[in-house]
């Protein structure tokens, strides 16, 4: 088997499945060494229910049925993946698709490069807004204040009247800057006119913090992956007013990306790995899997949030709010035909991160190069999956 | 609380504009390791910076940089909040901005170096950077000792547990064998040597097949 690098961490022999993943709560990256001189790769996760394909991989042993031995480790913050990445004591993990793009431009810190290899879940992020929010809401446009998926006018209403008695900006929280929740959100709100710079306050809150932040008011509302949404509704803190797949229906999230280097010297094993997890995909389509599914990603990624939030943030199914019928909602999707990384994604979230003046111009050829179709497809080679029937989202504004 | 103030003077008015000119520097500790926090605290107070908080939960950390007016936030390279920190220069155009410091890549070994101790730290946009050298320096030298310091007690503990199974091994083998304590620890040594094992293995080994051989 192609090996990667030089002594890493080794997990015990036949009890690897279980406990090559971090145990939740244990410092991650820092367990000592049981064994050295063997070659694992190192994978970072973040506790978000689209993290599911990665453990699941793991859970099942589909890394190992490729001859890759994964070590995955949670993770807090994007930023921290991002540095360990850096200093080379991660190889890869789950990621916010305009990150690789971030880093490669030198936005923020130095960074090591990585690159897409496949796209390990669609939509699955929501907008939810805490009461207060929504009383407004309901006073300037009461009209369009129950549909669901809200429209943007109706929030755009009650800026405009919030403005007019004076009152402060909405806070809404993102979970960091180069990320789908920030882009879309933007997006969303533009399409009203409003002005994300200056008619709301976006502030940066980590996703494990939404819906308390909510609970206790210090922010009107959030845009974060699940279980965060089903959280807060679960806590009484507020109402998921729409998915960002009703912003853009089934667009690409949460993205496996893998260090440069890993992709240089070891392409084999990044396709090893993408063919786990398009197999790990193949699970979670399965409805019959998602209640297995819940539990390790509630054990090994959310230990905080009930597992009973944990299982309906992965259902097709889930309520509004609490006392809302349960209703078909844009929830995380897992459907390997849609984790083909296609490069007309990464343009779309590049050009985002230019219309807000996040990023300049972009070397030519970036995204050609961070988006690894070539990887994706020896990957899918290996799982025997099908190419000839992948699904391609539209981008939102056609393009 | 959400952190403790240490105010050692009372020269906020002046601060803007002596800042380079030699002032404290204000340090903004983000840990949730307690004791760590404390040693890294008690290192900057030693070297002459203002520790105007220390962080060790999810507070709004964003406004906590805005209150304090810290000039360099230090903190541990995992925490929750780190992402928060990161987005000030993305999202808030107004307010204070920290860069994170490995923006400088003048010195490209001391950010590895503060990243493998697992230390982050932010500088407050128009700080000179040969300045903030120095506290990352205490900050890097602090969680490294303590990192040795927490090795160096696992290690402890592991000896002692290892003594006390090795004690018990050979206390059993002179009750159920007659065994006087030289032989038995002989014997648990030539055991340990035929299996290629640790003593302390060997002594748990031991002790396990007692139980059975009671039961």
């Amino acid at each position: 088997m192609a090996v990667y690098s030089n002594s890493r961490q080794l997990t015990v022999g036949s009890f690897a499945v279980v406990s090559s993943i971090s145990e939740p709560g244990s410092l991650p990256l820092s367990r000592p060494a049981v064994t050295k001189g063997c070659d694992v790769v190192r994978l970072g996760f973040m506790p978000l229910t689209d993290c599911a394909p990665l453990v699941v991989a793991e859970m099942l042993g589909l890394f190992q049925g490729h001859g890759v031995r994964v070590e995955l480790s949670p993770l807090n913050a994007w930023v921290a993946l991002r540095d360990r990445i850096a200093i080379g004591q991660l190889d890869g993990g789950q990621m916010l698709a305009p990150m690789p793009i971030a880093s490669s431009l030198g936005l923020g810190s130095v960074a090591r490069a990585v690159s897409v290899v496949s796209v390990l879940t669609s939509q699955g992020n929501t907008i939810t807004l805490g009461d207060t929010l929504l009383a407004d809401i309901e006073k300037a446009a009461p009209a369009l204040a129950k549909l669901r998926p809200l429209p943007a006018e109706a929030l755009a209403a009650a800026i405009r009247m919030r403005k007019r008695k004076g009152q402060e900006a909405p806070i809404l929280a993102i979970v960091y800057p180069f990320s789908s929740h920030n882009y879309l959100l933007r997006y969303w709100l533009a399409s009203a006119g409003i002005d994300p710079d200056t008619d709301v306050l976006l502030r940066a809150v980590p996703p494990p913090l939404v819906a308390d932040e909510l609970a206790e008011g210090r922010i009107d509302g959030f845009c974060a992956g699940q279980p965060w949404g089903s959280r807060a509704v679960d806590l009484r803190a507020g109402r998921i007013v729409l998915g960002t797949g009703d912003i853009w229906p089934n667009h690409p999230e949460k993205v496996f990306a893998l260090s440069s280097e890993l992709l240089e010297h070891a392409p084999e094993t990044a396709a090893a790995l993408v063919a786990a997890t398009i197999q790990a995909g193949k699970f979670l389509a399965d409805q019959a899997n998602l209640k297995q599914a819940a539990k390790w990603v509630h054990y090994y990624a959310l230990p905080q949030v009930p597992l009973s939030v944990v299982e309906q943030s992965l259902s097709r199914r889930l309520p509004y709010g609490p006392d809302e019928m349960e209703q078909p909602f844009a929830a995380p999707e897992f459907c390997p035909a849609r984790s083909c990384p296609h490069t007309a994604h990464g343009q779309w979230w590049l050009r985002q991160m230019q219309r807000w003046g996040h990023a300049g111009e972009a070397p030519s050829g970036l995204i050609e190069r961070l988006w690894r179709t070539d990887i994706w497809l020896a990957g899918a080679a290996r799982a025997g999956f099908p190419t000839d029937n992948l699904i391609v989202s539209p981008c939102p504004d056609g393009a | 609380m959400p952190y403790d103030r240490h105010d050692v003077d009372g020269s906020d008015a002046l601060r803007p504009s002596i800042r380079d000119r030699g002032m404290r520097l204000r340090i903004l500790l983000v840990d949730d390791n307690a004791e760590r926090a404390q040693a890294v605290a008690q290192g900057l107070l030693a070297d002459g910076c203002e520790v105007v908080g220390v962080v060790p939960d999810h507070a709004d950390i964003v406004s906590l940089v805005r209150s304090t007016g810290a000039d360099v936030i230090v903190c541990d390279l995992d925490h929750a909040s780190r992402d928060a920190i990161d987005s000030m220069q993305a999202l808030h155009r107004n307010e204070p901005r920290p860069v994170v410091m490995f923006v400088d890549r003048t010195d490209p070994g001391s950010t590895e170096a503060a990243l493998q101790a697992g230390v982050a730290a932010y500088v407050v946009e128009g700080l000179s950077p040969t300045r903030v050298r120095a506290v990352i320096d205490v900050a890097v030298a602090r969680f490294k000792s303590h990192q040795g310091l927490r090795a160096e007690l696992q290690e402890a503990r592991t000896a002692l547990n290892d003594r006390k199974l090795v004690e018990r091994a050979k206390g059993l083998l002179m009750l159920t064998r007659k065994m006087s304590e030289e032989e038995a620890f002989r014997t648990l040594r030539r055991l340990a040597m035929d299996q290629g094992k640790k003593l302390s293995e060997t002594a748990a080994n031991v002790i396990a097949m007692e139980k059975l051989l009671k039961s």
